[in-house]
């Protein structure tokens, strides 16, 4: 009996049984059972998450074989340092989410289908976020996805929010359609949809024990298509700039405890499964071969492009919720310029320098980009409106939720000694080691250019007055939750020194991380099945010379 | 003309409409401005990528030996599974396209059901209008 181990296996099902049983809790009739099973859901998540790390920082990569049957024969769920890190993240926001909506409830005419779709969120980011299986990825993506949808479209009465779940919703299923046809194709080139045996089988060198094994010509080009279609589907999950048309009428006409859970939590789910496509499955002398540089080479790129993107849209914004979803873009763009350092193959001092701050911005714009999102809440609800020249002065009556602004934006913009200043100084460091000064110098622009928009949001919330104070909201708590998110920003910064060692293994999880992910899933393959599964892979290989 | 030729012409007919299939829902996806197009087109779309991994499951005629499903009747024994294993077709695309088609279909519920909140707020499904209308 392994407690952690088989938290990992309950953890999706038992959230997912939690989000059907608050619509029969409707039948009892009682509102307040159905925010204590959300609540009971997103505790059990944090827990189970918080095992799942310790257990992954003492022991290792560890595996989990839904119905006992053994890798590529059934699903595993496999969780390194990187996704432990990640759905922790996820768990505790969620938690902090859920306690919000309790606030938010006056706005939530019918409860029961937000907090089923809310748990339902919850569930299918930490399935895409856990799984070790490519086809799991694609249902937890789907299971991510239509929640998502319908909290979209959750004021139904709004026309705007139909519309911009319907942009959001058309798009998205048209993606994950061809995520599918790429998980397809990974299968017909190499005969598993495991990530593990994926892993294994990418690599020919390790296949053959020889370092001269060659690709062969299809199967580079099957990679490569079978890659550019999948990171279609995780660059539009993470608003990256040609596929980020959406985020900024989506994440605004959710309600604001949903915007928080997409605009913190959802996007991490591109930037992940970006790093493990590129990293654990095809990494570095992969079968990829030369099109894994140049694929990394147009991310930076594009993170490059959506950042500055991001930050000149957030000057013009009139709209508070918006001016943030376009704040979301431009951070999403700078995670990519961090994960997408592979490019600079030879140096993995670098790539663990710039991944690793790739990683620690996503934790800190996380926690930073809900926290905006909820204070902005207050702020909207104070108002009546999300227009902030209604807004001007709101602010000067709730002093602990202004706080929290301005230290979040601190944090957004890189201010030491809050987190966010060290995850792009470990970005520049990674380039700089590179010999690389440009990109110290546009991120120091992408920062420089987003600081009037939050100055805009600042100088409208407390700096000046005429705004049209609609009445004082009487339930103040929450500015306490808010407050604490903040002073989890200002300690994360403060004993970065001594957490160092959790992101260097996040990152050393992608970078190094490959050999030990796939032993950890060959292992758990009994020894009479191997010579069956290598004949399999190999078969792939058919006609090359080793 | 021989089985094996009518075979291999008939997979190569399958794969280029499915191409065509794919281009054509592409085109009508992006390029259609009717909302209930859009829909249709995606359908079009993911019924092509159900059959292209059928087709990639599939297995073709070699020396008269033509696949079966992959389902064994009887009790099994050493010969009938090296005979299975020789003419059955690939049955895990089959599953995966079971999910698929499963997924897809709620899917297409939640963006039909969309469609008509859309129409009951714009009195009109055609994309341009509905944008013109945000404003």
């Amino acid at each position: 009996m392994d407690l952690a181990l088989n938290l990992l296996g309950l953890l999706t099902p038992v959230l997912i049984i939690h989000a059907f049983a608050i619509p029969i809790a409707k039948i009892v009739g009682s509102r307040k059972l159905q925010y204590a099973l959300a609540l009971s859901a997103s505790l059990f998540g944090v827990l189970s998450t918080t095992m799942v790390l310790d257990k992954v920082y003492r022991e290792g990569p560890i595996i989990y074989l839904y119905g006992g049957w053994p890798p590529h024969f059934g699903i595993v769920y496999e969780v390194d340092s990187l996704n432990a890190l990640i759905g922790l993240l996820t768990a505790w926001i969620m938690l902090a989410i859920v306690v919000y909506s309790y606030w938010y409830r006056h706005h939530l005419d019918d409860p029961t289908w937000y907090y089923t779709l809310l748990i339902g969120l919850e569930t299918g980011i930490i399935g895409c976020l856990y799984t070790g299986d490519a086809f799991n990825l694609f249902v937890m993506i789907e299971v991510l996805s239509i929640s998502a949808y319908g909290l979209v479209a959750y004021h139904r009465d709004r026309a705007e929010a139909i519309e911009a779940a319907a942009k959001y919703a058309l798009i998205g299923a048209v993606a994950t359609t061809f995520y599918f046809t790429a998980v397809v194709l990974l299968y017909a080139g190499y005969g598993s949809v495991n990530m593990g045996v994926l892993a294994y089988a990418t690599r020919p060198w390790l296949l053959f024990s020889s370092p001269l094994a060659r690709v062969p010509d299809t199967l580079k080009y099957l990679s490569l298509l079978s890659i550019a279609l999948s990171l279609w589907v995780f660059t539009y999950k993470s608003a990256l700039f040609p596929n980020h048309f959406w985020l900024p009428d989506a994440h605004p006409e959710a309600p604001t405890p949903v915007s928080a859970a997409l605009s913190g939590l959802v996007v991490n789910v591109g930037v992940y499964a970006t790093a493990r496509f590129l990293y654990t499955i095809f990494g570095e002398n992969s079968a990829l071969g030369e099109y894994r540089s140049i694929v990394m080479f147009a991310l930076f790129l594009l993170g490059v492009v959506s950042g500055f993107i991001g930050a000149l849209m957030m000057m013009k914004q009139d709209d508070i919720k918006r001016l943030l979803a376009y704040s979301t873009i431009s951070h999403m763009g700078i995670a990519y310029m961090g994960i997408s350092a592979g490019f600079l193959t030879g140096n993995d001092t670098a790539v663990k320098y710039a991944v690793a701050g790739g990683v620690i911005h996503v934790v800190a714009h996380s926690i930073a980009k809900s926290m905006l999102f909820m204070a902005s809440g207050v702020f909207i609800d104070a108002a009546g409106s999300r227009n902030l020249d209604d807004i001007k002065g709101v602010g000067r009556h709730y002093p602990l939720a202004s706080a929290s602004m301005i230290l979040g934006f601190l944090s957004l913009a890189g201010f030491i000694p809050l987190i966010g200043f060290y995850s792009k100084r470990y970005i520049a460091q990674g380039y700089l080691n590179a010999g690389s000064a440009l990109v110290p110098v546009l991120l120091i622009a992408i920062s420089a250019l987003s600081l009037p928009g939050y100055l805009k949001v600042v100088s409208a919330v407390l700096f000046s007055t005429g705004g049209k104070q609609t009445g004082l909201i009487k339930e103040k708590w929450i500015e306490y939750l808010l407050f604490g998110m903040t002073l989890s920003l200002i300690a994360l910064g403060v004993v970065f020194q001594y957490t160092w060692s959790i992101y260097e293994s996040a990152s050393n999880a992608l970078v190094n991380g490959y050999n030990v992910y796939l032993e950890r899933t060959l292992e758990n393959i009994p020894p009479d099945l191997k010579g069956f599964i290598y004949n399999e892979l190999i078969r792939a290989y058919a006609g090359v010379k080793p | 003309m021989d089985a094996e030729f009518i075979n291999t012409y008939l997979l190569l007919v399958t794969l280029t409409s499915l191409l065509a299939n794919a281009i054509i829902s592409i085109y009508g996806l992006f390029f259609k401005p009717h909302y209930t197009k859009k829909v249709i087109a995606l359908t079009i779309l993911s019924d092509t990528m159900n059959t292209f991994a059928i087709y990639l499951g599939y297995r073709t005629w070699v020396n008269g030996v033509n696949p079966r499903p992959p389902v064994l009747t009887s009790t099994p024994t050493e010969k009938s599974i090296s005979e299975f294993t020789a003419r059955a077709v690939d049955p895990l695309p089959q599953a995966l396209v079971l999910t698929a088609v499963v997924i897809g279909l709620a899917v297409t519920l939640f963006l039909v059901f969309l469609g008509y909140i859309l129409y009951t707020h714009y009195k009109t499904l055609d994309m341009r209008e509905i944008k013109k209308l945000k404003g």
